[in-house]
């Protein structure tokens, strides 16, 4: 499929359902007070088109969001420093952008929920929390408006979800006594810096705490671990 | 109203929906939102680029004699045109495939943009730029889903006072752009939609490009 054909609709049933779904998540993270982080190493305008669009509505009376483009030299250690725990990361890349490839790795770390729009071969699945893909291997696709239409609909949406105020609170998912989720079964892990006697303070979605790191030997700031039972069990290597 | 009569006549009130829980219908419904949309956006595409076919021709093929020319783009726009002219600059000056050309937006600069912003005034950010960077060879496209853009009228004045070749991509009925003696193209997205405009702006660059390529292929820069 190439986008050489303007006024072909690329927005069909799946990815429809796709940016629905994206975008109650959205408003559901604002409504509790996320921040919205963009990226786009590739195509750095897209990101400050996402931010702009959130933080100054064009369609007057909708609310200004927190919403800002990650554009530093290094991307990933931006979006780390700045994410706190609920916050939302959104990605505009094709899906082997090393700089967000890494980001989205360790963002469930950080805690926060991913987007990720772009086009060509698609992330493997579960790289992002949604996935907003338009399938096609033409690598002009960023410059034709495509990009701008997903995260246009993304914004309209998710004003749109804010008209239904009973939805924004999220179904409590973790009242299941074996929930994976909350359970201890393996928590991922990013270590903030190796203590001494074996241990290392480490950041997870719940926020920043002491683990045994006996069994991985010596840990080094910025590792991905897993953690179990305050211990940590594996070492996850870069790809 | 009598408290019991609360609940048989909640359904005047569609808008107090506090206590809505079916998450699915809401879902469904912005699903064929999007549908919706999408197809507008395809379809103001498609008439835009019919309507100014002859038009993109022409100004793409008098961009590619300048580019020969060593001649370079220089693109404008405000709050999310900005954007989509830093895209259509990038598109010139790094494309995935074809010829490269030297081509930026004039609001990338923060230290340039706030430095006129605060010293000589907003609606002269651009202009000023003009008058520093501007050759007669050289071609300014001004993105302003308005048309009224104030910041870009002066640049756009100035440009063609200055013998470059001036494109504007305006929206809704035209503004100011589309009355302009200073533009030697416009074109206006017809839709009152400044989403469904800039979507259509995109494309008519991306097409104002392809039409430029075309031309330089084969052709040596002077």
């Amino acid at each position: 499929m190439t986008i050489a054909a303007p006024g072909e609709s690329v927005i069909d049933a799946h990815l429809s359902a796709d940016l629905a779904a994206a975008a109650l998540d959205l408003a559901r993270s604002f409504h509790d007070g996320a921040t919205l982080w963009v990226l786009s190493p590739q195509w750095e305008p897209h990101a400050h088109h996402v931010a702009v669009e959130f933080v100054h509505p064009v369609i007057m009376g909708k609310r200004a969001l927190p919403a800002v483009a990650l554009v530093e030299p290094d991307p990933v250690a931006q979006a780390r420093v700045a994410s706190q725990p609920g916050d939302l990361l959104l990605a505009v890349a094709s899906a082997t952008q090393p700089a967000v490839v890494e980001a989205m790795r360790r963002a469930p770390a950080w805690g926060v929920l991913t987007l990720w729009i772009g086009s060509g071969p698609r992330p493997p699945a579960g790289a992002a929390n949604h996935i907003l893909w338009i399938d096609s291997d033409d690598p002009m696709v960023p410059a034709t408006g495509r990009f701008v239409l997903l995260y246009h609909l993304l914004w309209e949406l998710t004003h749109v979800c804010f008209e239904h105020p009973g939805l924004l609170n999220r179904p409590d998912d973790c009242t299941d006594a074996a929930c994976v989720t909350c359970g201890d079964e393996g928590r991922l892990g990013e270590v903030v810096s190796a203590g001494t006697q074996g241990s290392a303070l480490v950041r997870t979605s719940k926020g920043e705490e002491w683990v045994d790191v006996t069994l991985l030997g010596d840990v080094a700031a910025d590792d991905l671990i897993l953690v179990h039972a305050g211990a940590a069990i594996t070492r996850l290597e870069a790809n | 109203m009598p408290e019991n009569e609360t609940d048989t006549t909640a359904f005047l009130y569609p808008f107090i929906e506090s206590e809505e829980t079916d998450a699915q219908r809401l879902l469904d419904d912005l699903a064929a939102s999007a549908r919706g949309k999408a197809s507008e956006s395809a379809r103001l595409q498609r008439e835009t680029l019919e309507e100014y076919a002859e038009a993109v021709a022409a100004a793409g093929a008098e961009m590619a004699e300048r580019f020969l020319r060593r001649g370079r783009l220089y693109t404008l726009g405000n709050g999310g045109s900005s954007t989509d002219a830093a895209t259509l600059a990038s598109l010139f000056s790094r494309p995935a495939r074809g010829r490269p050309v030297a081509a930026w937006s004039l609001a990338a600069d923060e230290a340039v943009v706030t430095a006129l912003g605060n010293d000589v005034g907003f609606e002269l950010i651009f202009k000023r730029q003009i008058i520093a960077h501007a050759r007669d060879r050289d071609v300014v496209i001004a993105l302003s889903t308005s048309g009224n853009s104030e910041d870009l009228m002066a640049a756009i004045t100035e440009a063609k006072r200055r013998g470059l070749l001036t494109i504007g991509f305006a929206g809704h009925g035209g503004g100011r752009m589309a009355v302009a003696e200073d533009l030697d193209h416009c074109y206006t997205v017809h839709s009152q939609s400044i989403h469904r405009i800039q979507e259509s702006h995109a494309m008519l660059g991306y097409r104002l490009w392809s039409v430029t390529q075309q031309h330089m292929t084969r052709q040596a820069v002077s």
